[in-house]
């Protein structure tokens, strides 16, 4: 089981009800591949940074689910299928991503932080070496 | 880490009086300091900051990042100019 994020972005030509009708299709796509859909992020229209097929802005959605990889490959065939989404990614989390940096380079950065920062104002550490 | 500083010493040893007018700024990670460990790609705010007028991914000696952060960031601007959130040229 990994944690994945699947972005798409959808032709701003949809009207409002086909756009939920899409997004609540893969919803249902995502469930039936046995993946739990953790977050649904629904950004709405944005301005595309480059225009994409001639649109200048772009419906964001955001799905982040729990799952085999099967989910992913389900829905990105759908996408290429699809003439609604104009661009989309999937992401999978780093589960190392989600613990704690290790705490040896904080340390040494403290230590050696304070020990710089006495010698950058006395100005000494580098005439004696 | 060393290297940092070996780098930042060196106008110093060259010239003594070089401090006394460019005290050497110490340019600390921004990432560090608030103890980062991923970069989303879709905080645009956070990356357009590291993409100035050009759209191209400021070097690491100019914005003080660490390696590791650098990655990241590097790794996330990329992502985000695939979903179109961030430009690849922008003139």
């Amino acid at each position: 089981m990994n944690l994945y994020e699947t972005g798409f972005v959808l032709s701003p030509a949809l009207s409002e009800e086909e756009t939920a009708q899409f997004i609540s299709q893969m919803a249902e796509v995502v469930a039936q591949k046995q993946g739990r859909l953790v977050k649904q992020d629904i950004w709405g229209k944005r301005r595309l940074a480059f225009p994409i097929k001639r649109f200048k802005e772009g419906f964001y959605v955001f799905f982040v689910y729990e799952g085999g990889g099967e989910v992913s490959l389900e829905l990105e065939r759908r996408f290429k299928q699809s003439d609604a989404v104009i661009r989309f990614m999937t992401v999978k989390q780093d589960p190392r991503d989600l613990e704690p940096r290790k705490k040896k380079r904080a340390a040494r950065a403290a230590a050696a932080g304070p020990a710089a920062g006495a010698a950058e104002s006395a100005g000494s550490e580098e005439i004696s070496r | 880490m060393s290297r940092e500083r070996e780098r930042d010493d060196r106008p110093e040893k060259s010239e003594r009086g070089y401090k006394k007018f460019f005290a050497p700024k110490r340019k600390v990670c921004r990432f560090c300091q608030r103890n980062v460990r991923s970069i989303d790609y879709k905080a645009v705010e956070i990356l357009r900051k590291y993409i100035p007028d050009r759209g191209k991914i400021t070097p690491r000696r100019v914005t003080g990042t660490c390696a590791y952060h650098q990655r990241k960031l590097a790794q996330a601007v990329k992502r985000a100019r695939i979903m179109a959130l961030l430009p690849f040229v922008e003139d």
